[in-house]
């Protein structure tokens, strides 16, 4: 090989290592240790390029499946025929390692499409990534296996960046990326057939000035609208920090065909941090750490389980931890509490259906959308998962979370309009398209992992979370950029439940013997029509602040059931109507604070004179303010109303009798704007203080409980982990028993309104028709305060 | 303005105590012993204790009619106002006002299978079991039953009859649970 030949080796792999770098370093493999001996003790050669390059199709075939990417160009961000300015110093030193420093400007790569060999017509859409690179990357003969593999250290700066992703002319994109890696002493060896990569520490930081949105087809990759010189609508910004570790092998073959690829990789997060902005104000994740392990990754192209062909990414199993020491919310840096948890994803089998976790991207989104878009046709198989909350030290895990399901979910960006009959937003919709599936918890732990299973999963139904549900998921959830002012979000929803099963209250499904059917109470049957518009989601200085514009919906609960859901009594059809204008709500971190809970008082001695228990709940915690402002009925489907049936005729609904309340609303019952209407601007005022803290659960009757555990009535539950069954009764606890009372939720809670009304009450017999029995109801002037606290029936 | 008639108020205390326990209704409750609970081991549920009061400063509204605990000449707890013909008069629930404090009022399914004098193993079937607390403590519970003329005190024509008045105060013991299941076609 002569010089220039090894020049023009040089060059031409300074030339791909500066496009990859840095995601793709592992890829300069193609220099081999005698090409490095024979340069050494050069100087170095410096190459000042201006790079321009275009590529009308990129193809990828896997047993014949084509994934094509096309208009694919690498020149200027700024000038859509300029090139990219490239500086790279090429250095040889004397332990054969190639050293490259290497300063790339105003650098874009992108493609216009992404196509499949069976779908040319449609496209996954475009995407683009802007760069300012300023960097070392230096290769030294040698992996971590032997004398045949390959090191590398690199660091780098990047700045000025962007990340796109573009569908039929609008598009969403992170602006002004800023980050600074280094990733020293990563490995590349081959064993066998198998290539492993291996970087101990990766570690860094990154901020993004503004997640951007932009329906103007003239904007592509601009902070500015081109036509208006506006700024263009934000989410809000991101910044953060990270150190991990991570070692992968790759390998050839797919899972369908003899093509493909295989990866297996574990990944350590040893620290990181992420923060999200909106207009200054912060939701931060701090001291976030964990591990992932993904086992027997494969990626084909190839058809998903109706024939569709897509890219398909398949795994064995996904499993990890993941632990956020605090979860701050608001301008003020005070946290809500700890969370961590632990998941398995793997394949499972539930209701006689195998489900397994795997992704096929397909080209098309939504059909009216336009050309552009992105198919996931998911499956995903969540076999265990353990959720723990941790409120000033007060642990409560959400243990044995099952989940599984299939469907497909779309990805447009959209603008407002009307395409085909369908109606678009601003912003990234995501389309669910015959999404069916369910979850299940098998009920909460206190305490620790290894503390015996309790029921009272229920207890998160305050939060509007059911302990276990399955449906089918059909609708759309746009998120736009910009809140109620400034960045933030706007959303606007369409999503229909169909053939829902909702529990209410629900056994274990697994007491260690194995899965059951779990009994409870069960909205079965459930049919659900939600709708959402102009709903604005910011976080201020206090929280997290939601606006809902209109929301309006039916929920049809064909049976409440007790017991098993399919052959449990059933107490009739529910059906519950909402319309809502102007509702309001905020979250906030922070819960109830000092308490003092079944008597008053401003502090411990006063409150325990009136009978009281006080209670200090701590700094961490959940407030949650709701204002709901119930609007008068303007039509069938956007009303307020409550209807119970029961005797139905083979259990169709409509053919038995009816119970309704109709029209109900909220009122400031004063027309002090004088637009001749009352005013309706108080609503439904609802407070939430939630904790998780220790409650005093006295014996109801004396003798053996239901675990044996022998006390008197009036005895208190006191825990113990010395004792068989985690607990003891106590007849008159000392403060250190008390310190060891039972963990639940800790509720305060008050319930305002001015004035909340039905306007008719109806019985409705399926042939004599509607008679009015009540002529309305008019609560006024309500102000209703609780102190409660829910524990788990062990 | 505010037309208000005092008419006929008939104030009845009713003081709660112990000895309400040994009422024929609570007895027929069948207590169950803990022991009876061990076939429902592993079923959801909860236990609720806390106090929930009414109106204790009063409540949103600011007029003539409404206003502070602390102003005599208005009513400070909240009202609910029905009637049951059409442009007829309305009955109403005036000035509730109190609180309630209880400990162990409990929600479950729960399987019943056996028991009962032997009806319960020809039951064989799930109910809704809310487990009544041995306590409960009425702090200053009141209302006043009326009739009115029309819904709000503040609406043209208003005109109301005080009927009788309710407060309580001490402790209620409610024992046993109460079972609610479901029957018949649905």
């Amino acid at each position: 090989m002569t010089l220039n030949n090894k020049k023009s080796l040089v060059t031409s792999l300074a030339v791909v290592i500066s496009i990859a770098s840095p995601l793709v370093a592992a890829d300069m493999t193609s220099l081999e240790d005698t090409d490095l001996a024979g340069i050494s003790g050069q100087s170095g050669i410096t190459m000042d390029l201006d790079l321009k390059m275009t590529a009308d199709r990129i193809s990828y075939f896997d047993d014949g499946n084509g994934i094509h990417l096309e208009g694919f160009r690498v020149g200027s961000a700024t000038d859509p025929d300029g090139a990219a300015h490239h500086i790279i110093k090429v250095d040889i030193y004397n332990d054969a390692s190639l050293n490259l420093d290497f300063l790339v400007e105003d650098r874009r790569i992108e493609f216009s499409d992404v196509r499949l060999s069976d779908s040319a017509g449609a496209s996954m859409g475009g995407g683009f990534l802007d760069q300012t690179l300023q960097g070392n990357l230096r290769m030294s003969p040698g992996g971590a296996l032997g004398v045949d593999g390959y090191t590398f250290d690199l660091a780098y700066t990047m700045t000025d960046g962007r990340l796109g992703y573009r569908t039929n002319g609008n598009e969403v994109f992170f602006d002004g990326i800023d980050m600074v890696v280094s990733a020293p002493g990563m490995t590349l060896d081959a064993v066998g057939s198998t290539l492993e990569f291996v970087a101990p520490s990766v570690t860094g930081n990154f901020s993004i000035d503004a997640i951007r949105y932009s329906s103007n087809p003239l904007n592509h990759g601009v902070s500015v609208d081109a036509s208006s010189g506006s700024a263009l609508a934000s989410y809000g910004s991101l910044s953060g920090d990270f150190d991990l570790s991570t070692a992968t092998t790759i390998a050839a073959g797919g899972r369908f065909g003899t093509e493909g690829l295989r990866i297996d990789s574990e990944t350590t997060i040893n620290s990181a941090n992420f923060i999200y902005r909106d207009d200054g104000n912060a939701i931060a994740l701090r001291g976030i750490a964990g591990q992932t392990s993904v086992n027997n990754l494969r990626i084909d192209v190839a058809p998903d389980w109706q024939g569709r062909q897509g890219l398909a990414l398949t795994a064995d199993s996904i499993s990890g931890s993941l632990g956020i020491d605090r979860i701050e919310l608001g301008g003020n840096g005070k946290s809500i509490g700890e969370v961590d948890l632990d998941y398995l994803f793997a394949d499972q089998t539930i209701a006689g259906q195998q489900y397994t976790n795997a992704v096929y991207l397909m080209a098309g989104g939504h059909e009216d959308a336009g050309a552009q878009g992105l198919r996931l046709a998911a499956e995903w198989s969540l076999v265990n998962a353990n959720i723990g909350y941790a409120d000033d030290g007060n642990r409560i895990v959400l243990s044995g979370l099952q989940s599984w399901g299939r469907g497909d979910v779309t990805v447009n960006v959209t603008r407002n309009e009307t395409l085909g009959g369908t109606e678009f937003y601003d912003g990234l919709r995501l389309g669910f398209e015959g999404v069916k599936g369910g979850y299940r918890l098998n009920g909460l732990r206190v305490g620790d992992d290894d503390a015996p299973l309790q029921g009272g999963s229920e207890l998160l139904l305050a939060l509007g979370f059911y302990p276990a549900y399955d449906f089918e998921i059909d609708g759309q959830i746009t998120l736009g950029a910009g809140g109620a002012s400034g960045e933030g979000l706007t959303i606007n929803s369409d999503i229909q439940i169909t053939n829902g099963n909702a529990a209410l209250i629900a056994s274990a499904y697994d007491e260690g013997q194995g899965p059951v059917a779990q009994k409870g109470l069960w909205a079965t049957d459930l049919n659900y029509d939600a709708h959402v518009r102009n709903m604005t989601v910011d976080v201020t200085d206090d929280g997290l602040a939601i606006i809902k514009g209109e929301a309006w919906g039916t929920m049809d609960i064909g049976n409440l059931r007790v017991g098993d859901k399919e052959t449990g009594g059933s107490f009739g059809r529910f059906v519950i109507q909402n319309y809502e204008k102007g509702s309001s709500m905020t979250v906030s971190p922070g819960g109830a604070g000092d308490v003092c809970a079944g008597g008053s008082g401003g502090d411990a001695a006063s409150c325990s004179a009136s009978g009281g228990m006080w209670q200090a709940r701590g700094e961490e915690g959940v407030t949650i303010k709701m204002k709901q402002i119930f609007a008068r009925a303007i039509s069938d489907t956007r009303r307020n109303s409550f209807l119970w049936e029961t005797n139905r005729t083979d259990g169709v609904n409509g053919t038995g009798t009816q119970l309704v309340l109709n029209d109900i609303y909220t009122s400031d019952g004063v027309d002090l704007d004088g637009d001749g209407e009352e005013d309706n601007t108080y609503g439904l005022q609802t407070d939430l203080a939630i904790d998780v803290y220790q409650t005093k659960v006295v014996k109801k009757s004396d003798g053996a409980d239901a675990n044996g555990v022998v006390g008197s009535r009036g005895d208190e539950k006191i825990m113990d982990s010395s004792t068989a069954a985690g607990y003891r009764y106590v007849a008159s606890p000392s403060s250190q028993d008390q310190a060891d009372r039972p963990l639940g939720l800790a509720v305060q809670a008050n319930v305002r309104f001015k004035e909340l009304s039905v306007n008719n009450v109806d019985l409705v017999h399926p042939t004599g028709g509607a008679a009015t029995a009540v002529y309305g109801v008019k609560m006024q002037n309500f102000d209703i305060e609780a102190n409660l606290t829910a524990t788990p029936i062990q | 303005m505010r037309h208000f008639i005092p008419g006929v108020a008939l104030s009845v205390a009713v003081l709660f105590g112990g000895a309400l326990s040994s009422l024929p209704a609570a007895a027929e409750m069948n207590r169950l012993d803990d022991g009876d609970l061990s076939d429902i081991s592993g079923q959801g549920g909860i236990y609720l204790s806390g106090d929930i009061s009414i109106n204790a400063d009063g409540g949103p509204i600011q007029n003539t009619y409404f206003g502070s605990c602390s102003d005599a000449d208005k009513r400070c707890g909240a009202r609910i106002a029905y009637r049951l013909k059409q442009d007829g008069g309305w009955m109403v629930l005036d000035d509730i006002r109190g609180k309630f404090a209880f400990e162990g009022l409990t929600l479950r399914v729960r399987t019943i299978d056996s028991g009962f004098g032997g009806d319960g193993a020809l039951f064989n079937q799930d109910v809704l079991e809310i487990g009544l607390p041995n306590v409960v403590r009425y702090d200053s519970v009141q209302f006043k039953l009326a009739t009115s003329s029309t819904a709000r005190p503040t609406d043209p024509g208003f005109q109301q009859t005080d009927i009788f008045s309710v407060e309580m105060q001490g402790d209620v013991v409610l024992e046993g649970n109460l079972l609610v299941f479901p029957t018949g076609n649905p």
